[in-house]
């Protein structure tokens, strides 16, 4: 839906709710008001109610004392003396009237005077008809509001006729009897009683509508004249209200002389000719739910501020869709891009593969060229497994499920492996290769193992691989304290002279997929996941990684890292004192050995060449002060290593210790080396202990020649079990096993592995490789099994994962279940030959 | 572009409201100021004759502006005249009540007058000075112990329209008077001139001579202390006054007959105004008083609705006599409560301002200075300075009144002649 579509549905919504909450307000209002004046109208006539009570009480006054007086056939001083007696109100009073006359006698005497009781109602008109006076017990018969003219006050007057006699005892002359009471008396009685409508007020009017009692908003003598000059002067709209209020109980709005908007409730008062009752109270006082409109507000600016909130976040929402949307064409793209490589990476080691399979096929016969086929077939096979592993990698890393499995793990090894895995380019592209350490103090370090590798290696192996034959690659590794608590940080420096990479390509260097694009990186294998798998795992270690390249120039990457150190280290190290000649034309390299070999107790002197090797090896023999040992590095301009022990031997000393030093595949010099007198051989870098272990090697025993590398005859009588049931991978192992003098049992699955093992003879089997995912039983729960058999042999036999699940976290899944070990699939001969030569050695040890 | 028009109309709104209160404020400033405590809570009663005192009541609520808690009331006293004394002295006391006139010399309204503040007293600060002159009264001791709230004479409402229409000129001196009414007669109206003629008491006859006898005694100011002595001799100075009356009845302008439908001298008299059909009608500014409240109670008027005038009868070749009397004075019960506040409200009232409006309400002739406030009254205004007689200035007391008002009444309905009026001055009842 478009957004103007989503703006209009929200201002609707709005608009329909402050609708319904205004009209509900509305009514609500409506309603409360209304629930108000009806409750003021019974208000009203509860006080009409009231009022006629008193009204009638007091008439009822009046009535005896008519009634009494009629009884008795009293003149009017007798009558005026009996009230007199019978009155107790102090400012009541009762008048005697003639009707003849409209004159009579008070009860008190006139204001001011002590026997003025003579009155007359001759001006007063209410007397002048008295048709209205009902007879004695009828009815209540009230007089209008009048000026009491013995006293002045206004008052009202309860009536009954009477009939009183002269003293001369005559006839009866018809009078009338007036109970007459202040008005201001009865105003103080007449409170409204309900504490809400404290501004109400209350009025009595008689049938003309002249008020008998008036509060103070009204205004005029009578109550339709107040009607009339305030509201409106049509004589219907006045008769109309007169009707209205005359003929029951109700309500009426009306304004008061300043114009504001009253609620008239009005009820007769019933027994009385045509009185009414008026309450008055401002409307506003009954608006009790006027802050509705504050609520209306309320929701208005709430509403407006979500339909802002809501514009605001769909804007954004939007914005970040466009962007994602752009990274997701983009990432596609990539992908497709990928793909489109893939397809072609895959395709060309394929095709190798396939290709030269068919043409070794048919060239069974010519040993050599089935040979070199075969050669060229691994290649391609290796290269088509790292490709698919960092496919792998890649999509876990995307997934966000790589996850870190920390090991203990040796830090000479882990380099070692490093510098074995880099030779074979290195020596294929004579590159002048350095790997120097320095103050590695701690050589056990406990992170996966696995995950670091990879770091090292791709940044290595990117090195080589981009740097071009007779070029250069150092690597440079050294420890640091860490600012983590148990870690230290591990520095690792790899520079090349390779080609480097351009400014733009710089910036997306991490991103997958990307590879720079020149006409000689497109000749060297590689998926362009490498870097980025790189960069996600430092970033996963929390490490740093930073390039410096310089197109044409080469490139240098440094990785920090800061990694827990292991609770296992090597006990301290100490040689016996021995003076050792370094010599190596790497400046650096002389000085780090130098210094280790300080730490380690021993006195060395450094030499940058073969020449001023033998000229101090020469000035030592004089002195008579021979060198202990000499480490000499294989690959020196001018003299090599070679050459130089070939002098020494020759020319100083045939029986000086020499261990000579070397980067590169010790298998190469190895021959040569021995055949020109060297003792030893010590790969580069050289660690701590690897040189004092060396050394107390050289030293403490005699000095034994160096022993071929592809010597395999300690692995013979090693009988394994294999779990494996796949018959062509068991087939490659066996195959494999035997080119090494191991023999195997294979056991189809977890079960038969099971079953061999609980039934087979203590030390039948040095170890067992077990495939993980096999029907039955798998490899971790036949693993756990075992390890629950009461043979202790049976239990605590070696097994060693053979699986191409190769993460880290099968790995960990491995180790859990109780295995000792993990080989991926396709499988590393050498690993395996190492895996199998550890346990043996344990074994031994045993 | 409506972000803008809304902060205009917000600046504009928020500049009226700040303007209307700022007037506000203004009108306080320059009217009334508060001398007491505003929150001060008492009742103020006045007691009178009206029924309906709406002019005061509205004064009331103007008052309530600045003392909001003062709860006032007016109450009608039945039998005034003779009940106000006690009244005074009873248990309901008013703070101000009306007082009159006539009650001036009068013994049985000592006690009355017994009660009175005086308010010429400089430190209440009535401003007196806004009254005209010759409505103001003092006793003896040069105390001022009512002050008129309205004014009153005597005159005719003139229904201008009807004028217009029969294309004639309002009257200004008696000769035209008598040609306008001649005019009328000529046109088909019976009696161009009317008036309430049922009984002596705001009868036409005296509304006519009244003044005339005024004006006459105006030009002999030592005939008054006879006339109001009732001394027979003072009657030769009513023949004037009493012939003017003849006149008019006799040339027809005034048709007695049509005058008898005429039920009472104050709603009949305007009720048979509104019929349209009179154009000049003889009452005085108390009739005129309920003119106003009546427009909606005559059908023919709201039907036919027409301009009117009050204007004094050019009974003279100058003109006619402005009669200035006092209608309704306010006295200050001395011994009342709350005599404070009594005062300051009387502080308010006697002001041009509140005076007018109460008389503008109320339709009757401002007592201020500022006669031509009211378009109804407006001719009144214009009266020549000689022909404007104050009763009070010239002395003239209510025995007097009296006396030419039976006379004029009895000679108007041709109960006297006026040889025999002239003669029974002093002694007519």
């Amino acid at each position: 839906m478009k957004k103007t579509g989503i703006i209009i549905i929200n201002i609707l919504i709005m608009v329909a709710i402050l609708t319904f909450v205004s009209v509900y307000t509305v009514f609500n209002d409506r309603f409360t008001r209304q629930r108000q004046i009806e409750h003021f109208e019974n208000t009203t006539v509860t006080m009409e109610r009231v009022t006629e009570n008193y009204l009638e009480g007091e008439q009822r006054i009046c009535d005896v004392w008519a009634h009494y007086i009629n009884s008795r056939e009293m003149t009017m001083e007798e009558a005026s003396a009996f009230i007199r007696i019978s009155h107790v109100l102090p400012n009541a009073s009762a008048h005697l009237i003639y009707l003849d006359s409209k004159k009579g006698i008070s009860t008190r005497s006139h204001l001011g005077t002590d026997d003025d009781y003579e009155i007359s109602y001759e001006k007063i008109d209410f007397l002048s008809d008295t048709s209205w006076i009902s007879d004695i017990g009828e009815s209540i018969n009230i007089s209008r509001a009048y000026t009491n003219p013995m006293n002045g006050e206004q008052s009202l007057a309860f009536c009954n006729k009477i009939e009183l006699y002269d003293p001369d005892g005559g006839a009866a002359k018809d009078a009338v009897l007036l109970r007459v009471l202040p008005i201001s008396e009865l105003e103080q009685k007449w409170i409204f009683p309900q504490e809400e409508f404290e501004n109400a007020e209350l009025t009595l009017i008689d049938a003309d509508g002249d008020y008998i009692i008036k509060s103070k908003t009204f205004k005029n003598s009578n109550f339709y004249e107040f009607y009339k000059s305030y509201n409106a002067s049509d004589p219907e709209l006045v008769d109309g209200l007169r009707a209205e209020i005359t003929t029951g109980t109700g309500s009426v709005s009306v304004l008061n002389s300043k114009g504001e908007k009253m609620l008239l409730a009005y009820t007769p008062v019933s027994e009385t000719a045509g009185w009414i009752l008026l309450s008055l109270i401002p409307e506003s006082d009954l608006r009790i739910n006027t802050e509705n409109w504050l609520l209306i507000g309320v929701i208005s600016a709430g509403l407006l501020v979500l339909f802002l909130m809501d514009l605001l976040f769909i804007q954004s929402f939007n914005k970040k869709l466009r962007v994602a949307a752009k990274a997701a064409d983009a990432a596609n793209r990539a992908k497709t891009d990928f793909l489109s490589t893939m397809s072609h990476d895959i395709r060309t080691p394929m095709n190798a593969i396939i290709g030269l399979t068919a043409i070794a096929q048919k060239n069974l016969d010519d040993t050599e060229a089935t040979g070199e086929n075969l050669r060229k077939i691994g290649l391609a096979g290796n290269h088509l497994l790292t490709l698919i592993n960092d496919i792998l990698d890649i999509s876990k890393v995307e997934s966000g499920k790589l996850t870190l499995s920390p090991v203990t793990f040796s830090v000479v090894e882990m380099v070692e492996n490093l510098v074995n895995l880099s030779q074979p380019i290195v020596k294929e592209k004579n590159i002048d290769f350095n790997f120097r350490v320095n103050h590695m103090e701690k050589e056990y370090l406990y992170a996966d193992q696995l995950r670091l590798n990879q770091i090292y290696i791709n940044i290595l192996s990117n090195a080589v691989k981009y740097t071009e034959p007779g070029g250069k690659v150092s690597v440079d590794m050294r420890e640091e304290e860490s600012p983590v608590s148990g870690c230290v940080r591990m520095i690792y420096t790899v520079s090349d002279t390779g080609i480097g990479m351009s400014p733009e390509f710089m910036k997306r260097l991490y991103q997958p997929f990307s590879r720079q694009t020149d006409s000689r990186v497109n000749s060297i294998q590689g998926t362009g996941l490498g870097l980025a798998i790189t960069k996600q795992m430092v970033d996963l270690m929390g490490g740093e990684i930073d390039c410096r390249s310089e197109q044409g120039k080469g490139t240098t990457f440094t990785v920090v890292l800061d990694i827990p150190v292991s609770d296992r280290q090597i006990a301290d190290m100490h040689l016996a004192p021995v003076d050792v000649l370094v010599v190596d034309d790497d400046e650096v390299l002389l000085q780090t050995t130098a210094d280790t070999l300080k730490t380690l107790g021993a006195e060395a002197e450094c030499a940058k060449s073969g020449a001023e090797a033998i000229e101090k090896i020469r000035k030592r023999r004089r002195e008579g002060r021979d060198y202990g040992l000499v480490l000499l590095d294989w690959k020196m301009p001018d003299m090599n290593g070679i050459e130089t022990i070939r002098r020494i031997r020759n020319d100083i000393d045939g029986d000086i210790p020499i261990l000579i030093m070397s980067a590169y595949d010790r298998s190469e010099i190895e021959d040569e080396a021995k055949k020109a007198g060297a003792n030893g051989f010590v790969s580069k870098p050289l660690f701590r202990s690897t040189l004092y272990e060396k050394i107390n090697q050289l030293l403490g025993k005699e000095v034994t020649p160096v022993e071929p590398e592809d010597d395999y005859s300690d692995l013979k009588g090693v009988h394994v079990l294999v779990a494996e049931d796949n018959d062509i991978n068991w087939e490659i192992i066996q195959a494999t096993l035997d080119m090494f003098g191991i023999t195997a049992d294979r056991a189809e699955n977890g079960r038969v592995c099971v079953d061999i093992i609980k039934n087979a003879e203590e030390g039948r089997y040095t170890l067992i490789f077990m495939d993980v995912q096999m029907p039955e039983m798998n490899g971790l729960d036949a693993t756990r099994t075992i390890r629950k058999l009461e043979n202790p042999w049976a239990a605590e036999i070696p097994i060693i994962a053979m699986t191409a699940d190769a993460f880290s976290e099968n790995v960990t899944e491995c180790l859990n279940a109780g295995m000792d070990g993990h080989i991926a699939k396709p499988v590393d001969v050498k690993l395996v030959i190492k895996e199998i030569r550890k346990i043996k050695e344990r074994k031994d040890k045993k | 572009m409506k972000r803008i028009y809304s902060v205009i109309l917000t600046a504009f709104m928020i500049f009226g409201l700040a303007a209307c209160g700022s007037g506000n404020q203004q009108k306080n400033e320059e009217g009334f100021v508060p001398k007491l405590d505003k929150s001060t809570a008492c009742k103020i009663s006045i007691v009178g004759t009206y029924s309906n005192f709406e002019a005061l009541e509205a004064e009331f609520d103007r008052f309530n502006e600045y003392y909001p808690n003062v709860e006032m009331s007016y109450t009608k006293i039945d039998e005034y005249n003779s009940a106000i004394e006690t009244v005074l002295n009873g248990n309901d006391a008013p703070n101000i009540f009306f007082s009159f006139s006539w009650m001036i010399g009068n013994p049985a309204y000592d006690g009355v007058f017994d009660h009175m503040e005086n308010l010429s007293d400089e430190s209440l600060g009535l401003n007196l000075d806004c009254i005209r002159p010759g409505l103001i009264s003092r006793d003896e001791k040069g105390r001022m112990l009512m002050v008129p709230v309205f004014s009153t004479s005597y005159g005719m409402l003139i229904n201008n329209d009807l004028f217009a229409q029969e294309e004639l000129k309002v009257p200004t001196n008696l000769q035209e008077l008598y040609d306008v009414c001649a005019s009328f007669k000529e046109k088909g109206y019976e009696s161009p001139m009317m008036g309430y003629s049922k009984d002596s008491s705001g009868c036409l006859m005296n509304t006519v001579a009244y003044p005339v006898f005024a004006g006459t005694l105006q030009e002999h100011p030592e005939m008054v202390a006879l006339a109001n002595g009732c001394d027979p001799a003072a009657g030769e100075y009513m023949r004037t006054s009493l012939e003017t009356l003849t006149q008019l009845i006799d040339k027809g302008c005034i048709n007695l007959e049509k005058c008898a439908e005429i039920s009472d001298n104050y709603t009949e008299v305007i009720l048979r105004f509104y019929e349209g059909d009179v154009p000049m009608m003889i009452c005085t500014g108390d009739t005129v008083s309920g003119t106003k409240k009546r427009e909606s109670q005559s059908e023919a008027f709201t039907a036919h609705p027409f301009t009117y005038t009050f204007a004094p009868l050019p009974t003279t070749d100058k003109g006619g006599y402005f009669l200035d009397s006092p209608s309704v004075q306010f006295s200050v019960n001395s011994s009342c409560d709350n005599l404070d506040m009594t005062n300051e409200f009387m502080r308010f009232l006697i002001s041009k301002t509140e005076l007018n409006e109460m008389a503008s309400i109320k339709r009757l002739i401002t007592p201020t200075n500022d006669l031509s406030f009211d378009k109804v009254y407006a001719p009144v205004a214009d009266t020549a300075p000689e022909l404007i007689i104050s009763p009070a200035e010239l002395g003239i007391e209510d025995t007097l009144a009296v006396q030419i008002r039976l006379a004029s009444f009895k000679v108007g309905t041709g109960e006297m002649t006026i040889d025999e009026a002239v003669a029974a001055y002093g002694s007519l009842e």
